[in-house]
């Protein structure tokens, strides 16, 4: 006998006619989200060159893979595979009802043939088991064995309810299948259904059905009206969030207008960065109220695994919880989440990197950095020694020993030339005021020379303001870039070859919004260029050496290759357990290279991680990495063992 | 109350030793010019007095005309107005006298803090002028004030510790720095409003110099020399370094 839409039913329509009220008790959920994210502000919008395709302000390839494909989940092995199985299973599943949908209403013949014994039967059963054994994973795991980042700071309440349901929903989907299967017979490709009704033992229970049935059906239809309400809104949040994440590395912090404070006529002035939920954008309101509270951007912050204050989901649940009771105006939100964690942060990225909807937790930390130092002047003693100096002295460097020109000493290195020079050599503060540092740009000096590149240096270092950025003083940078660019377009500079990746993302990410746009090379690239092109000629070792991504080059503008090239060409290139994009910070990054840490160092276990690689060398392609790596070792070693690339390549160049 | 806090711009103090040079016997101009360390201590102490009290806060400074830009800062700490007096002078007699003569023409300051270095070259020797110009008492290295029924309450670091004083009247104190009055860091809008903020400009009097005459200014010579120690027997090299410590009386 084929199948017939409620069978053993009477009244099957009632179970229609009652989703109609609970589909609009679900938009009804859906429309408290919307509500509660307009509060925030409408964002400017940021124009990309060679964005991915885009329609309005949608990323498609964004929406497709990470948003609906969910590509960053499977990142984490097992459990991306169980939330596959689940999505993947419940997808099926809500298709298959559907299609029971349409035949009730319109006919549609799909309980016929090949497509009943293929997709009806064999392909729904295996969606249901898959669900199933998804969601009975992701349950046993969230209750039994929980790992760290699920349970820190604290583990979202409601999703044991909703996987319970969806377990319930499954289990009797199958007894139903059974039931109906024990009372008609056999239904080919209905293996599981099959198997059970055989568990059965052959008996037939038509009331039992009918029970089962409406229970089936009041679970399902409850399951689906309760979603806005619980933690499976992700369901339909996490797809827009990552279709209207911007999509390029690293949080985008753009540039702040500080006009309306020129301006004698302005009434009110702007607060600068956010106290209250209502200063951040919508997008970021979105980014809470989608967040999953899955940890993983706790397990992979360099700040949270070090034991300091800071937990990147922390944060979002702060701010989410903030949104589910309405304290959209209150302006405690700082103090709760207390400016020792959002100034812990290194905005190294990799809890971005690793977010599976695409929450933007650096963004929203650096928004409040910048409310804490420019509004509330609050900023920890030794980073607010380091903004002093900055602002006095347009470095960060206090109390360095070095003068602007040591770095350059005994050497015979040009000025830049309008017209006659093409790329400047960037120096930055970093490198002349640090005297292990130091070393960096004399290498780089000397292998620009060797391979006849046209080149020239300011006559005076400076800075780029990136320090004053990281720290939250938007206004700061702004004085300082605005200087170098006129200064940069009244020398001509049109090239710029950097050897600080956070110089780089300086000039290439900030400068533009302000005017200044120059083509920005990393030495690490540039070197891999010159040797590529056979303008360097290098002795090769067979010296091991491993490779430490700096956040700013690697994770935060996809420079991975171009230095292990480098380095592959040194000698026997290792990796670290975590490296790429998966890299760890070395705790320099965000001002906090003028930190005291409490915790453990995150250099020390940065430096630990790569010295068990056995290397003989640590190579980096950044001077904060490089001076953190050279400090963090220092517990563990005696000898020198962390250089930078260019040292490393100066000291094998042929004839060097 | 009127507090008033006397801030210097001076070269930046900071600079190596080994890039320091002299142009003319005074700091290269090259070097960056900022407010005083201490100043900047005494500036963040007349601010939290004036935020206790609902003082007034003035901010006096000798110097030049270039220096009102970072001078400004003082007021986007919370420094109600600034006061500058031309003149180039290092004599600490000659800017005392200077200092005097406006805060007289302010009238009714009760309290003058000044940093505990600047000024005169290093010296610290035109508060306690200027505290006897004035006929107010004067006391050095102050680390913190408090106002109670009219009578200040000043504690001042010595060698050994802390000393508890107290006084009627009015007072000029130069203040050392402590972690109690580490300069804050201007907010966004309020150096937006001190750059808008008029500054009074006076005129400085020359005082007579003629009396001394500077013959030369040198900085001191760092030299540095370097000895290798053998270190193939670990105590032989301890041995040769304390040795040799003694022969060159480091010990």
């Amino acid at each position: 006998m084929g199948r017939v839409p409620y069978w053993n039913i009477s009244y099957g329509i009632g179970i229609d006619l009652l989703a109609v009220p609970l589909i609009i008790i679900f938009l009804y959920g859906l429309y408290g989200h919307w509500k509660r994210i307009k509060q925030g502000k409408a964002r400017l919008t940021f124009s990309l060159r060679n964005s991915s395709l885009k329609i309005g302000p949608v990323y498609i390839g964004a929406l497709f893979t990470k948003g609906i494909l969910g590509s960053r989940i499977y990142k984490k092995l097992f459990t991306g595979v169980a939330h596959g199985f689940l999505f993947w299973g419940m997808f099926l599943l809500s298709i298959g009802t559907a299609l029971v949908f349409l035949n009730v209403l319109f006919g549609l013949p799909v309980f016929k043939g090949a497509f009943n014994r293929w997709f009806m039967s064999f392909a729904l059963d295996a969606g249901g088991l898959a669900a199933l054994s998804g969601t009975l994973f992701l349950l046993i795991r969230r209750l039994a064995f929980p790992p760290e980042g699920l349970v820190a700071p604290k583990a979202r309440p409601g999703f044991v309810l909703m996987e319970v349901a969806i377990t319930v929903i499954i289990l009797t989907g199958f007894l139903l299948e059974a039931l109906r299967i024990a009372h008609n017979g056999f239904d080919e490709g209905a293996f599981v259904g099959n198997w059970v009704a055989g568990l059965l033992g052959g008996g037939d229970s038509l009331s039992l059905h009918q029970i089962v049935w409406w229970g089936h059906g009041f679970v399902a239809l409850a399951f689906i009206a309760y979603i806005p309400y619980s933690p499976l809104i992700h369901l339909v949040l996490a797809p827009i969030n990552t279709s209207l994440a911007i999509p390029v590395p690293g949080p985008k912090m753009g540039v702040l207008d500080f006009s309306a404070f020129e301006d004698e006529e302005a009434e009110e002035l702007p607060s600068l960065g956010v106290c209250k939920l209502t200063d951040f954008s919508r997008k970021r309101l979105l980014d809470f109220s989608s967040c999953l509270w899955c940890g993983r951007c706790h397990e992979v912050c360099p700040a949270a695994q070090t034991g300091k204050s800071l937990s990147p989901k922390g944060v979002i649940v702060t701010l989410s919880e903030y949104m589910n009771k309405d304290k959209f105006q209150d302006d405690s939100l700082l103090d709760e989440i207390s400016a020792n964690a959002i100034y812990s942060c290194t905005t190294c990225a990799a809890c971005m990197e690793v977010c599976p909807v695409s929450v933007n937790q650096p963004k929203a930390i650096m928004r409040m950095r910048q409310h804490l130092l420019m509004e509330r002047s609050e900023i920890p003693d030794i980073m607010g020694q380091a903004h002093k100096s900055l602002e006095a002295r347009q470095h960060p460097f206090f109390g360095t020993g070095s003068g602007p020109n040591d770095w350059r000493k005994d050497m015979d290195i040009p000025s830049f030339e309008e017209g006659k020079t093409e790329y400047l050599l960037w120096i930055g503060c970093a490198i002349t005021y640090e005297e292990r540092t130091q070393k960096i740009a004399r290498s780089m000096v000397n292998i620009l020379q060797k391979a006849g590149v046209s080149f020239g240096v300011l006559e005076e270092s400076r800075c780029t303001g990136d320090p004053a950025k990281q720290m939250g003083n938007e206004f700061l940078f702004s004085e300082i870039a605005q200087q170098n660019i006129e200064e940069f377009t009244s020398l001509g500079i049109k090239k710029i070859i950097t050897m600080c990746p956070h110089c780089y993302n300086s000039f290439t990410r900030h400068y533009p919004p302000l005017g200044g746009l120059f083509k920005v090379v990393p030495h690490s690239v540039f070197i891999n260029s010159l040797i590529k092109s056979g303008r360097l000629e290098l002795r090769n070792g067979e010296q091991t050496i491993c490779y430490h991504d700096p956040c700013y080059l690697g994770r935060r503008n996809n420079i991975f290759a171009e230095p292990r090239n480098v380095v592959a060409s040194l000698g026997r290139l290792i990796e670290m357990p975590r490296n790429r994009e998966n890299s760890f910070c070395c705790g320099g990054g965000g001002g906090n290279y003028w930190a005291e840490e409490e915790g453990t160092r995150i250099n020390q276990a940065r430096a630990k991680e790569a010295l068990d690689t056995g290397a003989v060398k640590i190579a980096t392609a950044c001077p904060f990495c490089l001076l953190m790596l050279t400090d963090g070792l220092k517990k563990y070693a005696d000898v020198e063992k962390a250089y930078d690339i260019a040292e490393l390549v100066n000291n094998q160049l042929k004839d060097g | 109350m009127h507090i008033v806090v006397l801030a210097k711009v001076v070269p930046d103090y900071e600079v190596p030793s080994v890039d320091f040079e002299l142009v003319s016997n005074r700091a290269h101009p090259r070097y960056t010019r900022m407010i005083g360390l201490y100043d900047e201590n005494a500036i963040e102490m007349g601010v939290q007095l004036k935020e206790k009290h609902a003082a007034s806060l003035t901010i006096m400074s000798y110097g030049r005309k270039e220096d009102i830009q970072i001078l400004r800062k003082s007021i986007a700490m919370g420094g109600e107005k600034l006061v500058l007096i031309q003149g180039t002078s290092d004599d600490p007699f000659v800017i005392a006298d200077n200092l005097k003569t406006a805060i007289e023409q302010l009238g009714g300051v009760d309290l003058v803090l000044a940093g505990r270095q600047s000024a005169d070259m290093d010296r610290g020797i035109v508060p306690g002028v200027l505290g006897e110009m004035l006929g107010s008492r004067f006391i050095p290295q102050v680390s913190a004030v408090e106002n109670e029924d009219g009578a200040w309450k000043v504690s001042q670091v010595t060698e050994t510790g802390l000393r508890e004083l107290e006084f009627v009247g009015n007072g000029v104190l130069s203040i050392t720095s402590v972690p109690e009055n580490v300069p804050r860091i201007p907010a966004v809008r309020a150096i937006f409003a001190a750059k808008k903020k008029s500054v009074q400009t006076m005129s400085g009097r020359d005082g007579d110099e003629s009396w001394m005459s500077e013959v030369s200014v040198e900085i001191p010579k760092m030299e540095s020399t370097c000895e290798f120690l053998p270190v193939e027997d670990m105590n032989e090299t301890a041995m040769t370094l304390l040795k040799r410590l003694k022969e060159e009386r480091y010990l």
